[in-house]
């Protein structure tokens, strides 16, 4: 008879019981602990394998999670790179920095250089269904121009008028200037649906573009969540299916997210590089031009004295910055730009070399003594550059306080401010980059209206002369050159550039300052 | 009272943690052995000689700036006490004497004062006054005055309708006299528990804020502070934190320790339980009935 009516009989225990149970505990432990282990990691692989279906997810923890999705008013600094998700440009940088077609497949300039017809391509729509036409490009420059809290007014001085005619828009400008492909990327003009900018702030909330991914839910300052747009211009190139995009926590936490899959793409700082080495992350940096400086202002005492100021520039020693705050992945500057771009400008390399004994004469020539001179120096958060600058000037004999103010942008922008930092991520035209720090009206100079003697007419000079013409780099570092006479602003270092990603992630093409997922793939292996 | 605290093993370790870290507040900074601001060439250094706690990510001095950084630390979590207590306390006893109406309106503001979530309250202060510590405090000790209010409040009910008070009142005594006499010395020992366990709560904001990085201006260093910049730097330092993690940790305990021991030794049961423990210190005479549930 088969089956069991009686209670199976206990063996008395004894050291062989002992051991079985022993050998069974090991066994369920060994199975607790190999459960605990492997599930959450076959869960993580299980959440990339479905890309190979067709589902591939990016997620990606940003430090520069767009405070405004209305590119108008969110301006062209580093949160555009995020922006570009939704909103589609006329031109985009290819990887060697020059302008390549992006809503525009061509564009030409009339012989003078005061006007370029862009073509737009052919049956584009915005996500929302309205047409990409030039009447779309033209309220996108008139909103940039017009809008009061547009942050581009600045950008856009070049720019008399746009003229519509069907899928050409006619760009008349106030000057002859080479620069505007370079000027209309990503950075400066991403256009927004026409009729969803009718209304800026519901914009703002609901961003409706032409680029290769669809807003399909944002949760302000937190998190957005995007698709990708089949109807976008290059969507046959796009292989990532949804974006996660999530602003990133304390950057401490960031690598154990990686780690987890919570994220599988961040940018990273570098005291954080080698955590994420060590945890199998890929860490790789992107090309750019992020520049950091000193702002001084010089209408106001004691850097109205040019003794003072190049005491200052002689008592900074910029190799600290690079030793102390980018761990390896940075360098030195002492221009708006990194050493190997092609503003760079070599004649005006290392002109203030780090010399404190140099810098305490010029003080002592200018009448101050020993902590004669005290400075606030206003800056809107925490940052080690700061502490760096007062520890520098305390040995020449400046004594510097650093002062915190959350609504610091209002007296910076304002040039109320004698003395801060400031650190930019660059733009696609160097003559964007020269006007905002070195110009009369820069939005970097603090120091306004001064500017620097010979920088206007070297600049213009600059505008004038084509981009692939020979004397194009020679022509741009003099421009260089001469803004580097301005007393207002003292060059530190470059950071890097610096992310992280999951290996199931491809490599990125290395656009200089851009993002670009073109071509980017995510594989199920991850 | 403090003799009867001393005569508790808890309180004794209380009072001995916390007079080290007083001594730290007022001496600390003398005894920092370099310059809590100057930098080296040696960021992210290790433990050594000249470093005993190593650097920071500037080659600052760890320990100087430990050393350095309990002045505000302390200071900013007394701010908070002593504030609740003079808010809280002088209310919450004239409240029983000055009349329905100064009752009402002082019931109604603490009930608003504990609806408000201080930390929160706290950085917006600061947003609108400017980044400074002293106000942070100020206003945080405003908004755990309630505890305060609440505990000389219940402790003068119970006294003034005792009959020795009904008395006082029936033979012309003044509030003022009554409220020295008699409410005092019954409000106190609750009072120094709320007290001691403030200065806790204190601490963990001062440190909840300096680790925000609001408050203080760099480069002053504070224990919240340093906990908030070694986490940038884990994978380089990943002991790094321990130090000032454990002296919030020590400090804040001490302080709960302590208003225990208060409360233990406050009143009638405290003096009770203080002559049982010492006339049998975790012993049972042979003459006592076992306790319940038998014994181990």
């Amino acid at each position: 008879m088969s089956g069991r009516l009686l209670p199976r009989r206990r063996p008395a225990p004894g050291p062989r019981s002992f051991t079985r149970r022993a050998g069974r505990l090991r066994t369920a432990a060994l199975g607790t602990v190999l459960a605990v282990v492997l599930v959450p990691v076959l869960a993580a692989c299980g959440g990339d394998a479905s890309s190979a279906n067709g589902n591939s997810t990016l997620k990606w923890a940003s430090t520069y999670f767009p405070t405004h999705w209305d590119p108008v008013v969110g301006g062209s600094g580093a949160q555009f790179r995020e922006l570009a998700l939704v909103y589609a440009s006329l031109t985009r940088i290819d990887e060697n920095g020059e302008a390549v077609p992006d809503l525009a497949e061509s564009w030409e300039y009339n012989d003078k250089g005061d006007e370029i017809t862009f073509h737009l391509r052919e049956g584009l729509t915005f996500s929302d269904g309205e047409p990409v036409n030039a009447k779309a490009v033209k309220a996108a420059v008139e909103r940039a121009q017009d809008q009061e809290d547009s942050a581009l007014h600045g950008d856009l001085t070049s720019i008399e008028s746009v003229e519509a005619k069907g899928l050409d828009a006619v760009v008349h400008l106030t000057q002859t200037d080479y620069q505007i492909p370079q000027l209309l990327g990503e950075r400066v003009l991403q256009i927004a649906s026409p009729k969803a900018a009718g209304d800026p702030e519901k914009l703002d909330q609901n961003p409706v573009g032409a680029g290769p991914f669809i807003v399909t839910q944002l949760v302000p300052g937190t998190k957005a969540v995007l698709k990708k747009n089949p109807d976008y211009w290059d969507a046959d190139n796009i292989h990532i299916d949804n974006v996660e995009l999530t602003s990133a926590p304390d950057t401490s936490t960031i690598v154990s997210g990686l780690q987890t899959g919570v994220y599988n793409f961040a940018d990273v700082d570098p005291s954080q590089a080698e955590s994420a080495k060590k945890a199998g992350l890929d860490v790789f940096t992107q090309p750019g031009f992020n520049a950091s400086n000193i702002s001084l202002n010089v209408n106001k005492a004691p850097f109205d004295n040019e003794k003072v100021v190049d005491a200052v520039r002689y008592a900074i020693n910029r190799q600290e910055f690079v030793d102390k705050l980018t761990f390896g992945y940075g360098e030195v500057t002492d221009q708006p730009f990194p050493r190997d771009y092609v503003a760079y400008d070599p004649e005006s390399e290392d002109k203030y070399p780090y010399a404190p004994d140099k810098s305490k004469k010029l003080l002592a020539e200018a009448g101050y003594g020993d902590g004669d001179i005290k400075l606030d120096l206003v800056i809107s958060a925490e940052d080690p550059q700061a502490e760096i600058v007062q520890s520098q000037l305390a040995k020449v004999g400046i004594t510097v306080n650093i002062k915190i103010d959350k609504n610091w942008s209002t007296p910076f922008f304002a040039k109320d401010l004698t003395f801060s930092l400031y650190s930019t991520t660059g733009r696609d035209s160097a003559v964007q980059t020269l006007t905002a720090h070195f110009g009369p009206d820069g939005p970097l100079n603090l120091s306004s209206p001064y500017e620097p003697d010979g920088f206007e007419d070297a600049v213009a000079k600059v505008r004038q002369t084509p981009l692939d013409d020979p004397d194009y780099a020679e022509t741009l570092q003099a421009a260089t050159r001469a803004g580097l006479e301005s007393d207002a602003l003292i060059f530190t270092y470059s950071s890097p550039n610096l992310f992280a990603k999951s290996k199931s992630i491809s490599d990125l093409p290395k656009n200089p300052a851009h993002i670009n997922w073109t071509g980017v793939t995510i594989s199920g292996n991850g | 009272m403090v003799r009867r605290i001393l005569g508790l093993t808890t309180g004794r370790i209380a009072v001995a943690i916390l007079t080290v870290i007083a001594l730290l507040a007022v001496l600390g900074p003398l005894f920092a052995p370099q310059d809590p601001l100057a930098t080296s060439d040696h960021p992210l250094a290790g433990t050594s000689g000249s470093h005993w706690l190593g650097t920071d990510y500037l080659g600052r001095d760890v320990l100087s700036r430990l050393l350095d950084g309990s002045r505000v630390s302390v200071l900013g979590s007394l701010e908070v006490a002593v504030t609740a207590l003079v808010v809280g306390a002088v209310p919450g006893i004239l409240s029983v004497y000055l009349g329905r109406a100064f009752e009402w309106v002082t019931l109604r503001l603490v009930d608003t004062l504990v609806a408000l979530p201080f930390l929160l309250f706290a950085v917006a202060v600061i947003a609108l006054l400017g980044n400074g510590l002293t106000q942070a405090m100020l206003v945080t000790g405003v908004l755990v005055s309630p505890l305060f209010y609440r505990v000389s409040r219940a402790a003068t009910l119970s006294v003034a309708r005792s009959q020795y008070v009904e008395a006082a009142i029936i033979s012309g005594a003044s509030i003022g006299w009554i409220v020295r006499r008699h409410v005092w010395a019954k409000v106190l020992p609750p009072i120094a528990v709320a007290f001691a366990q403030t200065v806790g709560v204190g601490f963990v904001i001062v440190s909840s804020l300096t680790f925000l990085g609001i408050g203080v201006q760099p480069p002053e260093p504070t224990w919240g502070g340093l906990l908030a910049s070694d986490l940038g730097y884990l994978g380089q330092k990943p002991w790094a934190p321990v130090a000032p993690a454990l002296l919030i940790m020590a400090t804040v305990w001490a302080g709960n320790l302590l208003a225990d021991a208060i409360r233990d030794v406050s009143g009638e049961a405290g003096r009770a339980l203080i002559d049982a423990r010492r006339a049998r210190p975790d012993r049972l005479d042979k003459t006592d009935p076992a306790p319940a549930g038998g014994t181990r």
